[in-house]
């Protein structure tokens, strides 16, 4: 009972995590669309909807601090949406505080400890100053000739709406809409959507009569400022008929709305139907649309997913026993029965691949989930640095796998505060320059082969190269003779180089620009790399590219003395026969030339210390591994061929040993290590003095 | 299975009244002396699988193999406990102990010989004379039948 419990308890935790991201969401649009004038009234709803279903999950699970903080917000959404109040940017930032508050009371919640948590409170204060916001405005005459019965079963919001509609003059149509009950899901949503565009949607409602049983007929209240003919001409069709509802002669005293209301609400009951029963049907309808909606995701702990990894990965040495099994049966003069093996073999094995393809994909996500986080962030930064900001994103679709997602958040965090704080320029320096006053942060994420690349661009000042370098000869990071030989790019890599800040003071935003060199550290750690480009005055652009998975990869599986190790294929770029004679001595490191440029290598054995029994064979192979620009080549004794391998860690006692990302399972109960090649890369061509090689810069 | 040998009326009951609570432990050897390890925090005993060595890892690392798709990392307690290292014989096993962390290690050692009771008040708390590396694994010294049985604590040796 306490796991169903539990259980039930973690849903409700991400559920209410869910919710909390897209009211979160809710607000960063409101906040973009608010900028041009009124808000959205749509998204003030909608904002309203997420709280209030907090509020009744709380309810449920008990977790009284999230259901007061949820009501405490409903009761401020409310006015707004009901236009008792306007959202100016003092309620927003509340709203946009009240998205972390719920973060840390969820926590609270979570671990079940009940301290005093110091942001709830503050958040309450300010709730408080905010105060409860004006009476409703009266909302003027309702002169139009609507429906008694219609009114009669408006909601408040929705009265509401309808008085700011006819205060800004929209006029106002019925369309009656006629569907098959069978596919009237489809066919509301898609004249809806139509409708939409056209002004805003006030209510609908049934009306009760239609053609045939199988039929339903529905009115739209719609506003628009739109004319007749254009709607007509948009919407209408054998099964939309659209009216324009006339406005009423002026009488000398014109109904208020009150009156309208419930003057109206007793004879529409005998009229068409029960309103009160018509409201109850579109409530269920609601709340069987979001229990619908419920049903369709499943969420899953990422354990499960390794687990269901971990017995693919044993399904392969099945697949390779049979293999063996169907070629030994052949060699035993068996034909037919190796034949019908191989078959079998063939089809396993292409089931297998769907399958590991399949558990893949469903741990992939999309970068939008980092991204959404991301966007509170740079506001929040922008609000206290006083700089405008206009985040641009785009491919927030494009997946990645979940652990990878986890991971990026500190990473692309440093480098957004990093873009406002030290790439864009205040507002007046900007002006000065003719740049607009808000500056521009782009981010941009897209797929590139079996790799996902994720940009952080600026339009802001630019890295000025030699501040940068005068501070890394300060702070001895380089020599004075190795900045002749910089290039650019070497030059702009100093900024990964611990220390290295790009402004002469702290701030508490990105404090001391300890940030770019850790940002670079942990990037690596999930196999991906950054590089920078930088021209002053426009601007600067930081790409990260990573690989798109990291539980199965397709890997180079090679052999060193005894041991045998595979390499991840996204690295590698050749293979090449190697002959000692070919190496040559450079700066103290051995090199080879490859097409007439030089290339790096790097003796696994020797950097991994491994004993030999015999001496080292004359020829091998070197397997050119590249991330970015740089490229190493490992020399090795045999090459086995491309296996896809299932990457497992190495436990929590090797985490510090250097150069491997994991270990895979070869077949025959043996365990071979997976080389970490960025890590090996970064190691290799940053062990000497040079500062080409620290940089890991190399150019072929 | 301690809690159902603890049950109300039985023999062990009442003599575990006289020597404390008692606990099982798992008696092996490393060279020549006799360790004990607290039987509950062993999950299994193997012949030692084939073990990948893995380059850069601590002395006491013998390598990493694979039980049953779990990933584990074996370590020497001889190594560990800078005992004197003998080749592995047939009778050589892993005891694979859960740590902290989650991780599962493995634990090489020469030979398992029994499982033996021990109520606290057997124990001698104090590995004083022990001193040096080994003291800070030790939770004390047992004597049962004339034996010398070193307890060791497996939180310590598996956490650090």
């Amino acid at each position: 009972m306490a796991d169903l419990t539990d259980k039930a308890r973690e849903e409700f935790f991400s559920e209410a995590s869910d919710i909390i991201e897209n009211f979160s969401r809710n607000l960063l649009a409101l906040e973009g669309a608010g900028r041009d004038g009124e808000p959205d009234p749509a998204l003030v709803n909608e904002a309203f909807r997420a709280v209030h279903t907090l509020k009744g999950l709380a309810g449920l699970f008990g977790a009284a601090r999230l259901g007061t903080l949820s009501h405490r917000l409903e009761d401020l959404l409310d006015a707004l949406r009901l236009g008792r109040r306007d959202l100016t940017s003092e309620v927003l930032d509340v709203l946009f505080s009240a998205v972390d508050v719920f973060t840390v009371v969820l926590d609270a919640e979570r671990t079940g400890k009940n301290e005093p948590l110091p942001s709830l409170d503050a958040l309450y204060a300010e709730l408080e100053r905010l105060g409860t916001g004006q009476a409703p405005d009266a909302g003027g005459g309702l002169d139009y000739e609507l429906d008694a019965g219609m009114l009669a079963v408006l909601t408040e919001y929705e009265e509401h709406r309808l008085h700011a509609n006819i205060q800004q003059n929209m006029r106002l149509y019925r369309l009656r809409v006629q569907f098959d009950l069978a596919s009237i899901d489809k066919s509301l949503d898609e004249i809806k959507d139509r409708a939409r565009q056209h002004g805003e949607i006030i209510t609908y409602l049934p009306t009760g009569s239609a053609a045939t049983a199988d039929r339903i007929e529905l009115d739209i209240l719609l506003a628009s400022k739109s004319d007749l003919a254009t709607l007509i001409g948009a919407l209408g069709s054998d099964n939309v008929v659209v009216e324009e509802i006339p406005r009423r002669q002026r009488s000398p005293e014109p109904p208020t709305p009150a009156e309208a209301t419930t003057g109206a609400a007793a004879p529409p009951q005998e009229e068409s139907g029960s309103p009160l029963a018509v409201a109850g049907e579109r409530a269920i309808a609601d709340r069987e649309r979001s229990l619908k909606s419920l049903t369709q995701t499943v969420r899953v702990d990422i354990r499960r997913l390794d687990h269901l990894m971990n017995i693919v990965g044993e399904l392969n040495i099945v697949r390779s026993s049979l293999s063996r099994l169907s070629d030994r049966v052949r060699s035993e003069g068996q034909r037919a029965l190796a034949a019908e093996l191989t078959r079998l073999h063939r089809a396993f094995d292409r089931r297998l691949s769907e399958m590991q393809e399949g558990i893949l994909e469903v741990r992939m996500v999309p970068l939008g989930q980092v991204f959404e986080r991301l966007a509170r962030v740079a506001r929040q930064i922008s609000r206290e640095l006083d700089k405008e900001i206009r985040l641009v994103i785009t491919g927030a679709e494009t997946e990645i796998d979940k652990l990878i997602v986890e991971e990026l958040s500190d990473p692309l965090m440093h480098m957004i505060r990093n873009a406002i704080d030290h790439g864009i320029e205040p507002k007046e320096q900007r002006a000065a320059v003719g740049k607009p006053e808000a500056g521009t942060i782009a981010l941009n994420a897209y797929q590139k082969g079996s790799h996902v690349m994720i940009e952080v661009e600026d339009d802001g000042r630019g890295i000025d190269e030699t501040s940068l370098v005068n501070k890394a000869l300060k702070l001895g990071l380089i020599e004075a003779s190795e900045v002749e030989q910089l290039t650019r790019e070497e030059t702009l890599g100093l900024v990964f180089l611990p220390g290295l800040s790009t402004r002469e003071t702290a701030s508490d935003v990105s404090g001391r620009g300890v940030g770019m060199d850790i940002v670079k550290t942990n990037i690596a750690k999930i196999g991906g790399v950054i590089d920078v480009h930088s021209e002053v005055g426009i601007g600067t652009k930081m790409t990260i590219t990573l690989p798109i998975t990291l539980a199965i990869v397709s890997a180079l599986m090679v052999q060193v003395s005894t041991h045998v190790f595979a390499v991840p294929l996204a690295t590698v770029s050749e293979a090449l026969n190697f002959d000692r004679e070919m190496v040559r001595t450079v700066d103290g490191r051995e090199v080879i030339t490859l097409r007439g440029s030089t290339l790096p290598i790097c003796r696994l054995e020797r950097l991994f210390e491994l004993e030999r029994t015999e001496s080292a064979p004359t020829r091998g192979f070197v397997v050119v591994v590249a991330l970015g620009a740089r490229r190493l080549g490992l020399v090795v004794d045999h090459l086995f061929g491309q296996e896809d391998i299932v990457i497992k860690p190495l436990g929590k006692s090797l985490s510090r040993v250097r150069g491997f990302a994991g270990a895979t399972e070869l077949g025959d109960q043996r365990v071979g290590l997976v080389l970490d090649t960025a890590a090996l890369i970064e190691e290799v061509l940053s062990s000497s003095d040079g500062v080409r090689e620290r940089l890991g810069v190399m150019h072929a | 299975m301690p809690d159902l040998v603890r049950a109300p009326g039985t023999r062990i009951v009442r003599r575990g009244i006289e020597r404390g609570p008692v606990r099982e432990f798992l008696v092996f050897s490393l060279a020549s002396e006799l360790y004990g390890v607290e039987l509950a925090r062993i999950r299994e005993i193997l012949s030692p699988p084939p073990v990948t060595p893995v380059p850069r890892s601590p002395p006491e690392v013998v390598g990493v193999c694979s039980v049953r798709g779990l990933l584990v990392t074996v370590v020497d307690l001889r190594r560990k406990l800078r005992v004197e290292e003998r080749p592995l014989g047939r009778r050589a096993r892993i005891l694979l102990a859960l740590a902290q962390s989650g991780e599962t290690i493995g634990l090489l050692v020469d030979e398992v010989k029994q499982v033996m009771r021990l109520g606290d008040g057997e124990i001698e708390p104090s590995a004083n004379a022990l001193g040096g590396d080994l003291s800070e694994h030790v939770l004390g010294i047992g004597r049962p039948q004339g034996m010398f049985l070193i307890l060791l604590d497996l939180s310590a040796i598996v956490s650090s």
